[in-house]
C-alpha cells in the first residue's frame, strides 16, 4: 500500500538516507530497527513530509495507494500532503513530554484532528456545509447555531470514546487536563489517541516508548498491537530496541548508515539473520540470558570505529569478582567488615513550593527509611521506575541534599558520580583535557596534600584518556566534537581520576545506543577490577542491572522493597512488584 | 486567589521600604530647603517661622511618621516650590493630579500603538520567506532601536509637524479644553515613544516565534495536517507570546513611569517634566511622592504581567 522506492535524502553534503526501499502492506506492522544516526527517523519524517527544509530528496519516490506523494526533483506538495496527513496517515513521536502543545487542553488537541478533517468522519453530504458554517462562525463569534452545538457534542463524544479506547481511564479529567498535568505514559496515550482517532491507513510511530518506563512501555506496545488488530491499519514502527520490534512487528527492516541492510519477516530474521550487522545488533542487546563476553568490545572495533580500552575478554560473571585491589585498601577502613558505604534509616525530603517569601514550605518524603551497605568491590544495582526516589537517594548519599534523617557513613574517600546525560553534564566550553583535570584541581584547592603541579595533572589526564579508551588527540577537543558514548567515557574518567572508592552511576547508559551501552558497561567493569571500585549502579532497565550488579535493590515509591543477590532476586523474587518488573522486560 | 493576596502583601511591603528609603535619602542630601526657598538674605526669624510651618523643626523619625500617615490619609503634603497664589501653598495632590493624566494618556496611546503594530509585524516577519523583506525589517528595526528618543522626537516634529503639517509643534491642547484635540496632539509624542519599542517587541516576538516553530509540538501539529496559518495562530503564537508579555511589562513600566525626554521635546506638561524640575529645585515632597508613584506603577505592572502569565500559561497556575 505504501511504497518508498530508492529514497535518498541528504543534508548538505551528508547523505542521511541512501537508496532506501520499503514497502508496507495494508494492516501490516513494519519495524525499522537501527542505531541513532542510521537514518530511520529521517526516512519516517520524509514519508510524512515533515523532514526539515534543509533536507534534499536526491532520488526516489514515495507513493501511497497509487498516488505519488513525493518524487525527487519535484517540489514538496503541501496541499496534497495536507489531504493525507492526519486522516490517512498520522504519526506518534518519541517525546511525549514536548510533542503536545503545552497551552492547550489534551481534549482540545485531539478535537483539532476531527475539526481539521471533517470529511473523514462526517456523513457524506454534510461536507459542503462545513466550510460555509465556518465562515458564518467567523462573522458571528459566540453565536452558535444548533448544528454547531450538535457537532461540538459529537466531536467531544468521539474524543472521549477514543480516550477510553486507548486506556485512559478517567477520560473526562484527561480531556480537561493540560499536558503537564498528565504522566508520560498518559501523554503518549493522548498522542496515540490523536493519531488513531480518524482511523488512518498508516500510523508512523517513531520510538514511541523510548522515553517511558518499562512497565508503561509494555502497555503502549500492547495498545499499538490492539489498535492494529481493531482498526486494521498499517504501522511503521521505528525503534532501536530489537526486543520491542520482535514483539510487535510482522516484518522488520534493519538500517545502518542510511541503508537498509536486511529485511524479512520478524521470526525468520531473528532466527537466521543473514547479515553480520544484524547478528551483532542482536547480541549487543542486554539480556538476562547471558552476561558479558567481550562481544561489545569486538563489535566496537569492527563497526563503530571507536578504539576500545584494554580488553577483558571472557572475564565472565561479575558475581565471582572479589576485587583485586581489596587487600591493601581494606586496611585503612574503620568501618565494620569491608563496607565502603553504610546507609541506615535514611529518609530524604524535598521542599515543595515556591521560593516566595510567604510560601509555606511543604516537605515531601522522597526516600523512606532506606537501609543498606555497599561492600568493597561490589556493584549494588538500584532499579525502579522514574520518580521512585533513586536519584534523591543518590544525591543524599553524596551530600548534595542535606535535608535528610538517618545516617550515611562513607568508608572511602571522595565518592564520585557519573550522570545520565553525557550531553548536558560536560561543560561545552572546555577541552576534554581540562575537564579531566578539573576534579584534581578542585580537590587540590580543598586539601593541600593533594595539590599537584600542572605537569602532573596533565600526565594524569593523558593517562586517564588512555584508560577510558580515547586517543590522545582528544585531549584538546571540546565535548561537542565527541559522540555520546565518548562523552560518557569522559564522564567516567572525570569520576575516576581522583581514585574514589565508591562511584554512584545514575543511569549512565540510558541515553546511549545498545552497542555503545555495552561498551560503557564493559569499561565500568574494567575499572572496577583494576581499581577495586564499588558502584551504586542506578537504572530503570532491569536487564542492564542484571548484567552489572552483584546485589540488587528494588525501589518503589521511595521505599526499598526488596534487596538481595542478583541471582536470588531474579530467580525467586519475593515481591509482586519485582515479579512485574521482571516479567515486563 | 491566595497567590494574588500574597503578591499584594509583597507590593505593600516594597512600597513601605521605598518610602523609607526615599525619605532617608532626602535627609542625607545636602542643601537646606528653607534657605533655598527664602534665599540667603532672609532674617533668622523668618527662617525659623518657615521651618516650623513646614514641620522641619521636628526630628526626622517623627517627620517620617507624620508624612506617611498623611500620605495614607490621602494628604500628600504641599510643594515647597509651587504656590497657588501669594498666600496659599500648592498641595502635591493638585500638582500631580494635573500632570498624571497627561503621562498616563501618553503611555496608553503609546502602548496601544506598540501592541497594534509590533505583534502583526513580528508574525509577518517570522513567517516571511522573502529574503528582501527579512533584511529590510532587520535593518529598519535595528535603526529605530538605535535612534535616541530625543532625536526621534525632533524628527517626528519636523517631518509630521512642520513638513506634513499634521500637528502644530508646541501647540499642546489641554485635556480640560478639548479631549480630542489633546489626544490628537498626544498621538505624535506617542509615535516617538512607540517606534523604538515597536522595533524591539517585533524583533523579540519574531525570535520567540522562530524558537517555538522548532518545537516538537509544532511538528505534531503539522503531522495532523494543519496549514501554516493554523500552526501559527492555533499553536505557536500563544506559546511565543509568553516571553513577549514579560518584555511588554518592562516596556509598560518604563513608559508609564514617565517618558521624560519625550515630554520635554513635545512640551507636554507630564510627570516626567515635573520630576526634573522638582529635583533641580529640591522640592522634596513632590519628588518623594513621584518616587512612590513610579515604584507603585512598576510593581503593579509586573503584578499584572504575572496575572496575565497565569492566564496564558496553564503550567504556572497549577503550582
Amino acid at each position: 500500500m505504501i511504497k518508498i522506492e530508492n529514497l535518498s535524502v541528504s543534508f548538505g553534503a551528508a547523505e542521511a538516507v541512501k537508496n532506501v526501499t520499503l514497502e508496507i502492506g495494508a494492516g501490516e506492522i513494519l519495524g525499522v530497527v537501527g542505531e541513532s544516526g542510521s537514518g530511520k527517523s529521517v526516512t519516517a519524517l520524509t514519508l510524512m513530509g515533515l523532514v526539515s527544509e534543509t533536507a534534499r530528496i536526491t532520488s526516489g519516490r514515495i507513493s501511497f495507494d497509487k498516488e505519488t506523494l513525493l518524487e525527487a526533483g519535484k517540489p514538496y506538495d503541501k496541499a496534497l500532503y495536507r489531504k493525507f496527513l492526519g486522516c490517512r496517515m498520522s504519526m506518534v513521536f518519541q517525546e511525549p513530554m514536548t510533542s503536545l502543545n503545552p497551552t492547550k487542553r489534551a481534549g482540545r488537541q485531539v478535537e483539532e484532528m476531527l475539526r481539521l478533517h471533517r470529511e473523514a468522519w462526517r456523513p457524506q453530504g454534510s461536507e459542503a456545509s462545513g466550510g460555509e458554517r465556518k465562515r458564518k462562525g467567523r462573522e458571528l463569534p459566540g453565536a452558535l447555531t444548533e448544528r454547531d452545538k450538535a457537532e461540538g457534542e459529537d466531536i467531544r463524544r468521539r474524543v472521549l470514546e477514543i480516550f477510553r479506547a486507548v486506556g485512559l481511564k478517567d477520560e473526562e479529567r484527561v480531556y480537561e487536563s493540560f499536558p503537564h498535568q498528565l504522566s508520560g505514559g498518559m501523554r503518549q496515550r493522548v498522542m496515540i489517541a490523536m493519531a488513531a482517532v480518524l482511523r488512518p491507513d498508516l500510523m508512523v510511530c517513531d520510538e514511541p516508548t523510548t522515553a517511558l518506563d518499562v512497565t508503561v512501555q509494555n502497555q503502549i506496545i500492547e495498545l499499538l498491537r490492539e489498535i492494529n488488530e481493531k482498526q486494521k491499519n498499517a504501522m511503521l514502527f521505528i525503534t532501536h530496541d530489537l526486543n520491542l520490534a520482535r514483539r510487535l512487528c510482522h516484518r522488520v527492516a534493519v538500517m545502518k548508515d542510511g541503508r537498509v541492510v536486511e529485511t524479512g519477516p520478524t521470526e525468520e530474521l531473528f532466527k537466521n539473520p543473514r547479515e553480520e550487522y544484524t547478528r551483532k545488533l542482536m547480541e549487543a542487546v542486554p539480556s538476562r540470558m547471558r552476561k558479558y563476553g567481550g562481544i561489545a568490545d569486538s563489535f566496537a572495533r569492527e563497526y563503530m570505529g571507536e578504539r576500545p580500552g584494554e580488553q577483558i575478554r571472557g572475564r565472565g560473571v561479575c558475581g565471582e569478582m572479589e576485587g583485586p585491589g581489596d587487600t591493601e585498601r581494606a586496611e585503612n577502613t574503620e568501618g565494620p567488615g569491608d563496607a565502603v558505604l553504610e546507609v541506615r534509616d535514611l529518609s530524604v525530603y524535598y521542599q515543595e513550593g515556591s521560593n516566595s517569601l510567604f510560601a509555606r514550605n511543604r516537605k515531601k518524603c522522597a526516600v523512606e527509611a532506606a537501609t543498606f551497605a555497599i561492600r568493597r568491590g561490589e556493584v549494588l544495582g538500584l532499579v525502579g521506575e522514574s520518580g521512585c526516589g533513586k536519584t534523591s537517594l543518590s544525591k543524599a548519599i553524596l551530600g548534595m541534599n542535606r535535608d535528610i534523617r538517618g545516617s550515611v557513613v562513607h568508608h572511602s574517600p571522595h565518592p564520585q558520580m557519573i550522570f545520565q546525560d553525557p550531553y548536558g553534564s560536560l561543560n561545552p566550553a572546555k577541552t576534554i583535557g581540562w575537564l579531566l583535570q578539573e576534579p584534581l584541581r578542585a580537590r587540590g584547592r580543598r586539601e593541600a596534600s593533594f595539590r599537584m603541579s600542572e605537569a602532573d595533572r596533565r600526565a594524569a589526564a593523558y593517562d586517564m584518556l588512555r584508560k577510558i579508551g580515547l586517543p590522545e588527540t582528544y585531549y584538546a577537543r571540546k565535548p561537542a566534537q565527541l559522540s555520546g558514548g565518548q562523552r560518557q567515557r569522559v564522564s567516567i574518567g572525570q569520576a575516576l581520576i581522583t581514585e574514589p572508592g565508591l562511584v554512584i552511576a545514575d543511569e549512565p547508559v540510558s541515553a546511549l545506543d545498545v552497542t555503545i551501552q555495552a561498551q560503557i558497561m564493559e569499561l565500568m567493569q574494567k575499572f572496577r577490577e583494576e581499581m577495586g571500585l564499588s558502584y551504586l549502579f542506578i537504572s530503570h532497565d532491569i536487564n542492564v542491572i542484571y548484567q552489572m550488579s552483584d546485589r540488587i535493590m528494588v525501589m518503589k515509591d521511595g521505599r526499598i522493597i526488596e534487596q538481595g543477590d542478583t541471582e536470588t532476586v531474579f530467580h525467586s523474587p519475593k515481591e509482586a512488584y519485582t515479579r512485574l518488573l521482571l516479567s515486563e522486560s | 486567589m491566595r497567590y494574588l493576596g500574597k503578591k499584594f502583601i509583597t507590593l505593600i511591603i516594597t512600597l513601605f521600604m521605598v518610602s523609607v528609603a526615599a525619605f532617608v535619602a532626602f535627609q542625607i542630601i545636602p542643601g537646606d530647603v528653607v534657605t533655598s526657598i527664602l534665599g540667603t538674605e532672609a532674617t533668622p526669624e523668618r527662617e525659623e517661622q518657615l521651618r516650623a510651618e513646614l514641620g522641619l523643626d521636628q526630628p526626622p523619625a517623627k517627620r517620617y511618621v507624620n508624612w506617611i500617615t498623611d500620605v495614607l490619609r490621602g494628604d500628600l503634603g504641599v510643594s515647597y516650590r509651587y504656590s497657588k497664589n501669594m498666600n496659599e501653598m500648592m498641595p502635591v495632590t493638585e500638582l500631580i493630579g494635573d500632570k498624571l493624566p497627561v503621562t498616563l494618556c501618553l503611555a496608553a496611546v503609546s502602548l496601544f500603538l506598540i501592541i497594534l503594530v509590533s505583534i502583526p509585524l513580528g508574525v509577518l516577519w517570522a513567517r516571511s520567506r522573502n529574503r528582501i523583506l527579512d533584511a529590510a525589517l532587520s535593518v529598519a528595526t535595528q535603526v529605530s532601536m538605535a535612534i535616541p528618543s530625543f532625536f526621534l522626537g525632533i524628527l517626528v516634529t519636523y517631518l509630521l509637524g512642520i513638513c506634513l503639517k499634521l500637528f502644530t509643534p508646541g501647540g499642546y491642547v489641554s485635556y480640560r479644553e478639548s479631549f480630542w484635540g489633546f489626544l490628537g496632539y498626544l498621538l505624535f509624542p506617542a509615535v516617538s515613544v512607540a517606534i523604538p519599542k515597536i522595533a524591539m517587541t517585533a524583533r523579540f516576538l519574531r525570535n520567540s516565534l522562530l524558537t517555538e516553530m522548532g518545537s516538537d509540538y509544532v511538528r505534531t501539529a503539522y503531522s495532523k495536517g494543519c496549514s501554516d496559518k493554523r500552526v501559527m495562530y492555533g499553536h505557536v503564537l500563544r506559546n511565543a507570546m509568553m516571553p513577549v508579555v514579560t518584555f511588554l511589562g518592562m516596556i509598560i513600566a518604563e513608559i508609564v513611569a514617565g517618558s521624560i525626554v519625550v515630554e520635554q521635546v513635545f512640551g507636554l506638561p507630564g510627570v516626567g517634566r515635573l520630576l526634573i524640575s522638582s529635583i533641580s529645585t529640591r522640592d522634596f515632597p513632590v519628588v518623594e511622592i513621584l518616587i512612590l508613584y513610579i515604584t507603585f506603577v512598576v510593581i503593579f505592572v509586573y503584578f499584572l504581567v504575572d496575572v496575565l502569565y497565569r492566564v496564558i500559561d496553564p503550567r504556572i497556575s497549577g503550582r
